[in-house]
């Protein structure tokens, strides 16, 4: 990164589009699997086919243009033909986190006009729920020159049912598709390991670039991403050879190979996204992955990935952490210190990043003050920067690295979470007089949430009815990983603010008053 | 202890400090409500092993939601467990 912003050229486009290319494969590729899926294959012409028999039903809707349908889906290869479908008749798709509450997926549906609720399950056809509320995305209701239409909607990792949604238009995913297929060594054949859920940006490069370039993709179903054994088997088996995931799924691994020592040989590019790892995880995956060039990849959902760099070990060890790597062709990124000022050596700053495949902006376009601006100093004053809202540090060789959020946000196992949307939730229980969310340091298994929670003066509320009352609200990773009932105040400043550091404290109280009424115990239940 | 107790004790002990043995019902979606996320999964998964000394190969991803679904799976797992203990023999 330069003083004023890396400016480096647009990547060059190699196809004009992902649907396009796919096509291409189906005709050029037709007996070459495309997705492993469970212990069979589907080939780019069964694909294919399977993509002509979405849009078909997708056609039967009869939604009027421009209205997005979302899809509630686990991962399947019917799924990936839906999704598929809805890119090449350009239909607006929403893809929401499979695992939100219920309450919360029924709030961002409704949020994103989508008109049908489509779920693809193991048999034919599609299940197809209305939802009385069909409205085009709204930047393309009020704006007089339309902005490019969204593809795929993803919605950010927030930890309330505002989380927020994030177009993403055809071109962006072209552009990036362009880009990462060369980058990551991914061509006709390649097996490339797909891990996150369909809903994850993580599909742009494993599903999506993949299917593009004629690869063939590991799924691994949403059902067994835990199942640690299995994940090495699914390696081995395929010779995978390019693999991306967030760190936890990469803790899984190294702890099967604990058990059961190997090295995946075919692995060529290994991709470590979503949080940083530590350092002595990254030893671990090289030794398992001993022939493979380990890569740290930057990003977020509204901006796809904007650094990235080959991992050095030694160097690693040395700085006792990841650097971000370098920004990607046509990325343009800068540092700025909370005085608004460019930070031009070494130093401290809020990472400002503009990516050739980045979001037009929130769906809901109040959203957008603060989190897109206008880059004053630049010739391209409709460029819209996004204020990713991480602290970096350059160093005064030039490597930059994460030193932490400027916001108080969390991430937990991958996710982004800010605790004090999490409090909020836990402050709508009735029993509940206040909360404090609590980030905890764990060396095993990353940050972890602990709640301590002061209830009603009369209430028999317990741990186990808030977590059901978050499960509703919260995605899992925003759930507390601890609960702590008490029937004391919570510690607050001399300002009237919560005391966190005291909360700690009183994490580890017992609550004085049991959570149940004392009954009599009767032979039946006394047994 | 009957297994129904052994289980609910380990799900407290390891997930749940603090909460009361009576509060926790056998139906209680342990996952959904991030009771057990996927790292807590393989401490379970090894325990059962250890503890019920059920095979390696037949602890996969079974159905472990809540407290009587792990009961089921230890009574469907460690009887065909010990018979390949006693065919061995």
């Amino acid at each position: 990164m330069s003083a004023q912003g890396q400016v480096t050229t647009d990547p060059p486009v190699a196809f004009a589009s992902i649907v396009d290319a796919i096509d291409a494969r189906v005709a050029g590729l037709p007996a070459s699997p495309a997705l492993i899926w469970r212990d069979g294959a589907v080939t780019y012409a069964e694909l294919g086919a399977m993509v002509r028999d979405a849009q078909v039903a997708l056609l039967g809707l009869d939604v009027p243009a421009g209205v997005p349908v979302a899809l509630v889906a686990r991962k399947s290869p019917r799924a990936i033909a839906f999704i598929l479908a809805c890119l090449a008749t350009r239909r607006p798709l929403v893809l929401p986190p499979v695992d939100l509450g219920r309450a919360a997926l029924d709030a961002v549906i409704a949020r994103s006009g989508a008109g049908h609720i489509v779920a693809t399950g193991d048999g034919e056809g599609l299940l197809v729920t209305k939802t009385g509320a069909a409205t085009p995305p709204r930047e393309q209701r009020t704006a007089s020159a339309a902005p490019p239409a969204a593809a795929l909607m993803l919605t950010t990792s927030g930890s309330t049912g505002l989380s927020k949604i994030v177009p993403i238009t055809r071109e962006a995913i072209d552009r990036f598709a362009s880009w990462a297929g060369p980058h990551f060594g991914i061509g006709a054949r390649t097996p490339v390991l797909n891990c996150a859920p369909l809903n994850f940006d993580l599909c742009l490069l494993d599903v999506w670039t993949s299917l593009a370039w004629g690869a063939s993709v590991v799924l691994v179903d949403q059902n067994e991403a835990t199942h640690a054994s299995g994940l090495l088997e699914l390696l081995q088996t395929h010779n995978v050879a390019v693999v991306q995931a967030v760190p936890l799924f990469y803790r899984l691994v190294i702890e099967a190979a604990r058990e059961r020592p190997c090295r995946v040989r075919s692995v060529e590019h290994l991709i470590v996204t979503g949080e940083t790892m530590r350092p002595a995880g990254l030893e671990a995956l090289s030794e398992i992955f001993d022939r493979a060039v380990l890569h740290n990849v930057y990003g977020c959902t509204e901006t796809n990935d904007s650094f990235t760099g080959e991992i050095d070990l030694a160097e690693v060890r040395r700085r006792g952490i990841v650097p971000i790597g370098r920004p990607l062709p046509g990325v343009h990124a800068r540092l700025v210190a909370p005085d608004g000022t460019t930070v031009t050596g070494e130093g401290i700053g809020e990472l400002w990043v503009s990516t050739p495949f980045q979001t037009p902006g929130y769906l809901d376009p109040a959203l957008n003050a603060g989190r897109f601006v206008a880059d004053v100093d630049e010739d391209a004053p409709e460029r819209a920067f996004f204020r990713s809202g991480d602290l970096i540090r350059r160093h005064p060789d030039g490597a930059l690295t994460v030193e932490g959020r400027d916001d108080f946000q969390v991430k937990v196992r991958g996710v982004r979470v800010n605790p004090h949307e999490v409090e909020a939730v836990l402050q709508e229980h009735p029993d509940v007089v206040e909360a404090a969310v609590l980030a905890v340091g764990d060396g095993a298994s990353g940050t972890q949430l602990h709640a301590v929670v002061h209830r009603r003066a009369d209430a028999l509320l317990s741990g186990l009815v808030l977590r059901g009352h978050c499960a509703a609200w919260l995605p899992l990773a925003a759930i507390p990983s601890r609960m702590s009932v008490v029937d004391l105040s919570l510690p607050r400043t001399s300002t009237g603010k919560l005391d966190r550091a005291r909360c700690h404290e009183l994490a580890e109280i017992r609550p004085s008053r049991p959570s149940r009424p004392l009954t009599v115990l009767t032979p039946a239940t006394a047994r | 202890m009957d297994t129904s107790t052994t289980v609910t004790q380990f799900v407290l002990t390891e997930y749940l400090s603090g909460e009361g043995i009576d509060d926790l019902d056998p139906d209680y979606d342990l996952i959904a409500t991030g009771v057990i996320d996927s790292l807590g999964l393989l401490q379970l998964t090894s325990w059962l092993q250890e503890e019920f000394e059920i095979p390696v190969e037949m602890v996969g991803p079974g159905d472990f939601r809540s407290v009587r679904a792990i009961c089921r799976f230890i009574d469907e797992a460690a009887p065909s467990a010990s018979m390949v203990r006693g065919a061995e023999r």
